[in-house]
């Protein structure tokens, strides 16, 4: 008995817990957490086969840890990037120890990046998961942000999907603060200012004849 | 110096969305064995020293472990068994970690097992399912499927070689018209057709530059591969076995973003590589099995190979990775249809992804296994003609691939 509280004295820590004093309970209505349930089946006209219907709903907590910093950055209309002290490199999406073997896994330090970007490359989607059907179609462009040495992707807004150019100079608007919620979602690219689309090519009208049924498609959805 | 590694069977369960016959995991396993059985009478369930199960996301069955079902079917109670998981790569590391355990000498008869039940849930979900492979912080919410992570790829890669929409439809009919050869091939079971070029070019847009029919079908799919020591080929399958020459693995970043740049390439292959475009993970698993199996010029010295077509546009960067063609022969290479069957190097010979299905963790076993069936001469018993036989066919290449090139595995397998 006596041990185990010498023990528990001398216990280390590695890091002081954060406190999480707000709790706010973010289960959308219909996520009833009830767990596991067989909910009903099916059986074949012949009765050989069946099939059972399981379902679960479930919330997860993705901890950003030492990443934290970047999506407390969105929420603030910040895109927050990192830099080896060492080499020089930095990045978006954040890396917190460096990828140059020679630096040996060094800590990065914090930088805030410049609201600009640079298409590396770009697609137009005309399909998409479930949660984004309704936006399409979608220009999503891989950017570099500021000095990042890496390319990162979003949405590109604001122009027609046909107009889209490799290496075209980028701008970071980011939502309304009160709509923000510390997702990479909070921001999306549009074109600077001062650019203008080139002229129709052959490629361009390519891009438009296959948008233009997806345009039509999405208003046909509920 | 490593013993040497050996094929001596396969099968695989028709692939398909939806019932297959074979409704239940463990009863697909079973079958896959028993046809292997018929195929090599001499193989016993008792030879086997170990099992290895590829299988992708548990997320698709929801069950965790599921590789105990399928092991405790099987009878093996007692056998060492572990699951390898590694994206769509998963089939290829299985592989890699069987032929391993045979060179190491610990291991003379090892099984694989790969599966996917990707019909478990609707398309669309089973799409998003996929893209939780993505980095989820930064990729899942702003491109959601993995077609338009490819297509942003394959868009600039297309451009620098200038390989155009047309150039790349025709590798997505070379597949799913072999796969009509080919009675377990999904497309065989289900569209069954026949397919052009201008069908490719008028099906709707999945994202640009890729159209529905550049793209691999969600599967539901079972395969087993039967990897062992020479001596234990030479005493049960003397005139049909084929030996692993080549084996080479390589990874490469989860987001595609951060291949510009990245210090682990630039110190192999210099600066600028591979950028968003090159599968330099593909790239650098090639020169190891090529070194590994002697392979000078893989032009030359490989017959045909069973590649991870995922999409039209993959197939086309993985022959350019695979050292086929360089940025200025690529177009041509293409054009001049060398990958098809009457070409000098057919690609795909079963259907690949786009025509027999992708079933995840089933389906770099699925290549392996038609690799072997083309070099152990057994093309015409089981597909449904000659046409996709390659004749004196010698050395093949298996090819598996995951994540956006995140991992890739290559094989050089021989005709013994």
């Amino acid at each position: 008995m006596m041990k185990g509280v010498l023990m528990a004295k001398n216990k280390e820590k590695f890091a002081d817990p954060p406190n999480f004093t707000e709790k706010r309970d973010y289960r959308p209505k219909d996520v009833k957490e009830t767990g596991l349930s067989y909910v009903g089946h099916e059986i074949s006209e012949d009765r050989t086969v069946m099939n059972q219907f399981l379902h679960y709903d479930q919330l997860y907590t993705i901890r950003h840890g030492w990443n934290s910093k970047f999506f407390i950055g969105l929420l603030e209309g910040k895109i927050m990037g990192t830099r080896c002290p060492k080499c020089g490199d930095s990045w978006v999406p954040v890396r917190t120890h460096c990828w140059n073997l020679n630096c040996n896994l060094q800590k990065t330090e914090w930088i805030e990046m410049p609201l600009t970007a640079k298409v590396h490359t770009w697609t137009i989607a005309g399909w998409s998961g479930r949660s984004s059907l309704k936006r399409l179609p979608i220009i999503l462009v891989y950017a570099q942000i500021g000095t990042s040495k890496v390319a990162m992707a979003n949405e590109l807004h604001g122009i027609n999907p046909w107009d889209v150019e490799f290496g075209m100079p980028l701008k970071i608007v980011f939502k309304p603060k009160e709509q923000r919620v510390g997702v990479v979602t909070d921001f999306h690219f549009e074109p600077v200012d001062f650019w203008k689309p080139s002229p129709m090519t052959e490629e361009k009208q390519r891009i438009k004849d296959l948008v233009t049924p997806v345009y039509e498609w999405v208003k046909t959805l509920k | 110096m490593s013993r040497k590694v050996c094929i001596i069977g396969g099968a695989t369960t028709p692939f398909d969305y939806g019932a297959t016959g074979f409704e239940s995991i463990e009863g697909g396993a079973a079958e896959c064995v028993r046809e292997t059985q018929q195929d090599v009478p001499e193989f016993s369930l008792r030879d086997l020293d170990l099992m290895i199960y590829s299988h992708f996301s548990v997320h698709f069955g929801h069950q965790l472990a599921p590789e105990w079902v399928i092991h405790d079917h099987l009878g093996l109670v007692g056998l060492p068994h572990y699951r390898v998981e590694n994206g769509g790569n998963t089939g290829g590391s299985a592989l890699y970690a069987a032929a391993l355990a045979i060179m190491s000498g610990h291991h003379d008869v090892v099984g694989i097992v790969g599966w996917e039940t990707m019909d478990s849930v609707s398309q669309s979900q089973g799409s998003e399912f996929i893209a939780m492979a993505s980095d989820i912080r930064y990729e899942l919410m702003v491109g959601g499927i993995y077609p338009i992570y490819y297509a942003a790829m394959a868009n600039k890669w297309m451009k620098d070689n200038k390989v155009t929409e047309e150039d790349v439809a025709r590798i997505a009919v070379k597949n799913k018209n072999n796969a009509m050869d080919n009675p377990k091939a999904q497309w065989y079971r289900n569209d069954h057709r026949y397919i052009t070029v201008d069908d490719v070019m008028k099906s709707r847009l999945i994202s640009y530059p890729i159209k529905k029919l550049d793209c691999c079908l969600m599967s539901r799919g079972v395969a087993f591969l039967l990897v062992c020591s020479e001596e234990y080929a030479k005493k049960v399958n003397p005139d049909n076995y084929v030996t692993v020459d080549g084996i080479g693995l390589s990874s490469c970043t989860i987001r595609a973003g951060d291949r510009l740049n990245n210090p682990g390439w630039s110190e192999r292959y210099g600066p600028g590589y591979p950028g968003m475009t090159e599968f330099a993970a593909c790239r650098n698993s090639a020169e190891q099995a090529y070194k590994m199996a002697a392979i000078k010029d893989p032009l030359k010295d490989i017959d045909f190979g069973e590649i991870h077509d995922a999409f039209s546009t993959s197939e086309a960067q993985i022959y350019k990775a695979l050292g086929l063609a360089d940025e200025n022969t690529i177009a041509k290479f293409i054009r001049d249809e060398r990958t098809s069957m009457q070409g000098d190097i057919p690609m795909n010979p079963g259907g690949g992804l786009l025509g027999y299905g992708h079933p995840v963790g089933a389906t770099g076993i699925m290549s392996a296994v038609e690799c072997y069936y083309q070099l152990a001469g057994m093309i015409p018993k089981k597909h449904l003609s000659k046409k996709t036989e390659v004749p004196d066919a010698e050395c093949g290449i298996v090819n598996s691939h995951a994540g956006t090139g995140t991992s890739i595995s290559n094989f050089i397998f021989r005709r013994h």
